[in-house]
């Protein structure tokens, strides 16, 4: 029907005529204002496959999930289901085409019934009426296929992520869906949940049902998917048989460039120690966490999502309570009840929310910066703005972490993740009794080029003796910027590794070990 | 730990079994008083009847609140809707223009309808907040009401005819609270447009991505209201043979805090018929039973305002243990 | 010092926008004020000054209920505050107490009131401050009610403190220059210190302001006690012109308040808006209350124009904003 024909790059395998394909996107090219969001994909799914899409964070994958879903139209390119071309103006469009994703974060009616949840826009009427006890039936029945161990009438908001996942799954059933795509499903979730959740997949796959998954996590991949495809930096790569290809050139693939270029760490001599918390617990997230931080190191705190780093950070830096524990900064303890505190100690924590947590989008950059120090430079008893000498301030550090802005008055909004993060950076450094620096997924987000300037910031900053404790789901910056390593799994420190004996498998195992330990134990 | 959580959960679930249980309770204890003071039953038919009587007007718009509470709004404009509607009623009758009961019902029915349009319109269009539209329109209809009145009131004579639907004795009340009560309970619990309510109020977001227009559903809310804000006008008008441009002022809060109580969530989402209907009658059962404990009726406002930060705060402290004890059980 | 790539970043102050809200306020002001001097040929400043006290009062609560609105809350209790401390204070002067103590009530009344509202909305964190502001809107009012008792109203036995306070210094009435001076305080605060900014902060996004070191909770249980005692004031210049309480009294206060806030540009979601508009639009209102009284035209008819002004002020950002929203989709979709 397309006079165009299938490109195959150097590294895909071709694929040939004869191939059963339920769909089939080629040349996609979908273009954010100022981003080519995707650039030229091309995708196939064979019936009853599980198919693995990999790639980095940014890679394009979600959106290329929202094309597919028809959350985005595509500027360019082609989408086939079963040989017939397709456009889909809206969700709804792919919904009754037969193609249902699953979020990593489900988007849910807290409020309502499981069985509500599932068939929220399709349910069953008869006489104008819902008929509540044949939902709830078929309900159980699709929980039942999926192994469930929860109630149709139970409301959705009092689930675990895994359990609305699994909702989600069955709501994608009960479409009758025969292509289900499921974003990141295992982030987060345990050992447990994610050996129960392959099964779920699986099952769905004998019954007929082509699978699209999307993964950070290797061994996802290789325990399901029998093809990846993979997309760097927009573009598409290639596709591949899982048995045929090595774990070293799926990576290659994947990151495509010497990791050297990536993360320029400068060599820092390493003073003493600068912050140490020992015991830390706080309630249902973290406990007995202990940990230190030397001035002029890079320490990395790695593990899944749900492990609760950024928990008990958050419980260090006093805007949750801790239940135990006892934090010093230069071998002095220090008290912390509330954020200021933190501050006054010296101790700076970047979130992992820069658009939620680390900025006003709609103040100007230099009132962001000038914030937490506004009162230490104010004039008289009534702490008038000294708004003259805020301008300096914001203009020095700004200019410091080199942002990409023509005044400090340019919204928060208008600048990309990566120059977001660099404010936030020059909101942490116009403290001036800064010591500790932690930094929450530093690089979420954020685009590639300005990944590599946020890393020469950090070295930048090591070198000056600031203690830089750095929070990260994504191993490739953690082996290349610390000194040290600490794994966290489920609220614990189940590992500390030097950077010399530090891989990227020892550290997966070390983030799930404590969790399979407990399995074993349970069994 | 387990055993707690489920006690809890289900404290929490069901709102409505324990208003019933504290209903029950109230009732009997006031009946005793009653009773064994010599003063008669507390739960004769008249008394019940006037509770029901003397509290329609905050039954019929609490359905009203409900939905739009519901999808975590909220229209402060009703008791002016009220107001201009009985107005126009009963301006309507004093100037001998139409005498028609069933006629004048449907005008301050559809008068209503239309306020509540307006509202709902520049809500849901121009995503301005709620509160503020409807305390525009607030102002608005009650002025209305004195421009309409011509500073004059319609009273007794003027409004005999109609009266007789709202007098003491007549089944007229009752028989428009039990229609509203059956057909929302109806509606709210297995229409798809009841449904669609709720799933906007829970999550506009998913809502509108599933194929809800969302703005329609926040429009017939608002126009719901305001129907039954008009209905109420014109019942006031009829019950308390009387129609004055200020007539049930500052209303509205005691609707809201009738479905408070009832344990509708001003964040949106949850809240049901029947917990509104207790709530209501919670409300109504109290200023009756208070001058009959000893208590003058001048206290009523106080152990109202009591009762409604009571209920919040209790419901707020419920689901923090719940919180914490799922926080608990957490596997580390 | 210039960062690696030598990329400097401009101070130099922007030149504030040539319309504004409150540049429209300004003219809606003089229009007013020609309106007057049109229709009514008694209105000249004299008048003006004499009929203002009674609508003044009000306004004494417009300023907090500004810093409210800006941190993203609301308190609708604040009429109900009023009456509380309109009636505590007549007792107090029923009892023979000297002035000093009866200010001292009345404020006092107030500020617990405010601290009242203040402490459950700091600890109750996750309620939204209009449920449990109703609540103890309702309590306020009923223990008022309780007070005074099965008369429903209580007045002042010795009026002449109150009297003295709604007099004039000059043409000029107390209440007057007092709204003045505390309209300079308030908007000094807003406008020139960090607390000011804080309240900014919290309203435009309170994870942030946490996350930067403010003191959220202090800041939001100080507004709360301040618009309570504001409301003591704004009881006690009640209570120098209508020399008593009722249980009606303060009804309604709230909503006119917080609509002079909104007609003044301050917005309800916070973050936005300052007490400079919500001063013109207050002045405006109580303006046209006496223009329109002036004329013997029905208080009632006022509150018509107060609707569709609050409505029409809310209306045009919204509506502007969609425009430039889809001008700017439009000049996307062309870019692309």
């Amino acid at each position: 029907m397309s006079e165009e024909t299938v490109k195959t790059t150097s590294a895909g395998t071709a694929s040939s005529a004869d191939e059963d394909l339920i769909l089939e996107l080629k040349g996609i090219t979908k273009i954010f204002p100022g981003v080519k969001a995707l650039d030229n994909v091309h995708f196939q799914l064979r019936r009853g496959e599980i198919h693995a899409l990999m790639g980095e964070n940014g890679a394009g994958k979600s959106t290329f999930i929202k094309v597919i879903t028809g959350v985005h139209a595509a500027e360019e390119g082609h989408m086939y289901l079963n040989g017939q071309e397709v456009h889909f103006k809206g969700p709804k469009d792919a919904l009754e085409a037969g193609i249902a994703a699953v979020y990593q974060h489900p988007t849910i009616y807290p409020t309502l019934s499981v069985t509500e949840n599932i068939f929220m826009g399709h349910e069953f009427i008869r006489h104008g009426m819902i008929q509540w006890s044949t939902m709830n039936k078929e309900a159980q029945k699709l929980l039942d296929r999926l192994d469930a161990d929860f109630k149709p009438t139970a409301e959705m908001g009092a689930l675990s992520v895994a359990q609305q996942q699994m909702v989600e799954i069955a709501k994608a059933l009960s479409t009758d869906a025969k292509i289900i795509i499921l974003d990141e499903p295992t982030a987060a979730l345990t050992a447990n949940e994610s050996e129960k959740l392959y099964r779920i997949v699986e099952q769905l796959r004998d019954s007929g049902v082509s699978i699209i998954f999307i993964s950070h996590r290797m061994e996802d991949m290789y325990r399901l998917a029998s093809r990846v495809t993979v997309l760097r930096d927009s573009k598409y790569i290639g596709t591949y048989d899982v048995d045929k290809i090595t774990n070293a050139d799926l990576i290659k693939a994947m990151v495509g460039r010497e990791i050297k270029d990536m993360y320029p760490k400068p060599k820092v001599e390493i003073g003493e120690e600068a912050f140490r918390i020992e015991g830390i617990s706080r309630l249902g997230y973290c406990k007995d966490v202990s940990l230190n931080v030397h001035k002029g190191e890079i320490v990395g705190l790695t593990g899944l999502v749900g492990a609760g780093r950024t928990e008990t950070m958050e419980a260090v830096c006093g805007i949750a309570k801790a239940s135990a524990g006892k934090i010093f900064v230069d071998g002095k303890e220090v008290h912390i009840k509330n954020p200021t505190d933190s501050m006054k100690a010296g101790i700076v924590l970047l979130p992992e929310d820069r658009t939620k947590q680390g900025l006003i989008m709609d103040w100007g950059l230099g009132d962001n910066v000038t914030l937490p120090i506004q009162d230490e430079i104010a004039k008289g008893p009534f702490k008038v703005k000294n708004i003259q000498q805020e301008r300096e301030i914001s203009k020095h550090y700004l200019e410091e972490v080199d942002t990409k802005a023509l005044t400090i008055y340019d919204l928060g909004s208008s600048l990309s993740g990566g120059n977001q993060q660099k404010v936030v950076v020059a909101k942490a450094l116009a403290q001036k009794n800064m010591k500790v620096l932690i930094m929450d997924e530093p690089t979420k987000g954020v685009d590639v080029g300005a990944k590599a300037e946020i890393y020469s910031i950090m070295g930048d900053l090591a070198k000056q003796g600031y203690a830089i404790l750095m929070i990260s789901s994504e191993m490739p910056e953690i082996l290349g910027m610390s000194d040290r390593i600490y794994t966290m799994c489920k609220g614990r420190i189940t590992g500390c590794l030097d950077i010399s004996e530090a891989t990227q498998e020892r550290l997966l195992e070390l983030s799930m070990e404590h969790g399979n330990e407990e399995k074993e134990a349970a069994q | 730990m387990e055993e707690k959580t489920s006690v809890w959960k289900r404290l929490r679930s069901s709102r409505e079994v324990s208003l019933v249980l504290i209903l029950v309770i109230m009732l009997i204890a006031v009946e005793c008083i009653q009773y064994f003071g010599g003063n008669g039953h507390f739960l004769s038919p008249t008394n019940i009847g006037q509770i029901f009587r003397n509290n329609a007007l905050t039954m019929l718009m609490a359905l009203g609140m409900l939905c739009v509470l519901l999808t975590a709004g909220i229209d402060i404009s009703i008791a002016s809707t009220l107001g201009f509607c009985g107005m126009v009623v009963g301006m309507l009758q004093k100037n001998h223009i139409c005498q028609n009961t069933l006629l004048l019902f449907l005008l301050a029915a559809v008068i209503g309808l239309g306020c509540g349009l307006l509202n709902g319109l520049i809500i849901a269009k121009c995503h301005i907040a709620p509160i503020i539209v409807s305390m525009g329109f607030m102002y608005i209809w009650r002025g209305l009401a004195y421009v309409v009145s011509g500073n004059q009131w319609a009273s007794g004579a003027d409004v005999a005819h109609f009266a007789e639907f709202g007098k003491d004795g007549s089944a007229g009340p009752y028989i428009v609270l039990i229609v509203a009560y059956v057909a929302f309970f109806i509606i709210m619990k297995w229409t798809r447009f009841g449904r669609r309510i709720y799933a906007v109020g829970s999550n506009s977001e998913a809502a509108s991505v599933s194929g809800i227009n969302v703005d329609r559903v926040l429009i017939s809310v608002y126009m719901i209201m305001g129907f039954l804000a008009g209905l109420s006008g014109a019942l006031s008008v009829s019950i308390y043979a009387s129609a004055q441009p200020n007539m049930q002022y500052g209303k509205e809060m005691d609707v809201i805090a009738a479905c408070v109580i009832g344990g509708v969530s001003m964040n949106g989402g949850r809240g049901s018929v029947v917990g509104t209907f207790l709530g209501a009658l919670f409300y109504a059962v109290l200023a009756k039973a208070l001058p009959l404990v000893g208590l003058d009726s001048i206290w009523q406002n106080l152990i109202k305002g009591v009762v409604v930060l009571a209920v919040v705060l209790l419901n707020t402290l419920t689901q923090r243990a719940m919180d914490r004890s799922n926080l608990e059980r957490r596997e580390m | 010092m210039a960062g690696k790539s030598g990329r400097t970043i401009d101070i130099t102050p922007r030149k504030g926008k040539f319309f504004r809200w409150e540049t429209g306020l300004i003219f809606i002001f003089i229009a007013v004020i020609i309106f007057g001097n049109i229709v009514s040929p008694s209105f000249n400043v004299k008048s003006v000054f004499m009929n203002m006290p009674k609508y003044l009062a009000e306004m004494f609560m417009m300023f907090a209920m500004g810093y409210i609105l800006i941190i993203a809350e609301i308190d609708i209790s604040v009429g109900s505050i009023v009456c509380l401390a309109a009636t505590m204070t007549c007792f107090a002067n029923n009892a023979g107490l000297p002035m000093a103590a009866q200010v001292i009530i009345c404020l006092g009344v107030g500020t617990l009131c405010g601290v009242l509202n203040g402490e459950i909305l700091t600890h109750f964190q996750e309620l939204p401050s209009m449920i449990v502001t109703l609540g103890t809107q309702i309590i306020f009012r009923g223990i008022a009610e309780v007070s005074m008792g099965s008369g429903g109203s209580i007045s002042l036995s010795d009026t002449k403190g109150f009297a003295a306070l709604g007099g004039s210094i000059g043409i000029v009435p107390i209440a007057f220059i007092l709204i003045i001076i505390a309209a300079v305080c308030f908007i000094f605060i807003l406008s020139k210190t960090t607390t000011g900014r804080k309240m900014y902060a919290i309203g435009s996004n309170h994870t942030t302001a946490l996350y930067s070191g403010i003191k959220v909770q202090k800041i939001r249980r100080n507004c709360y006690i301040l618009i309570g005692a504001m409301a003591g004031v704004c009881a006690m210049f009640m209570l120098a012109t209508s020399f008593g309480a009722n249980t009606t009294t303060g009804q309604g206060f709230e909503m006119d308040v917080i609509s002079m806030c909104v007609f003044g540009g301050i917005a309800t979601t916070g973050g936005k808006g300052n007490l400079i508009g919500a001063s013109i639009a207050g002045f405006t209102i109580v303006l046209l209350k006496i223009v329109l009284s002036l004329l013997n035209i029905s208080g009632q008819t006022i509150l018509v124009i107060i609707g569709i002004l609050l409505i029409v002020s809310v209306m045009i950002p919204s509506i502007n904003e969609q425009i430039t929203n889809k001008k700017k989709k439009a000049a996307l979709a062309a870019k692309a």
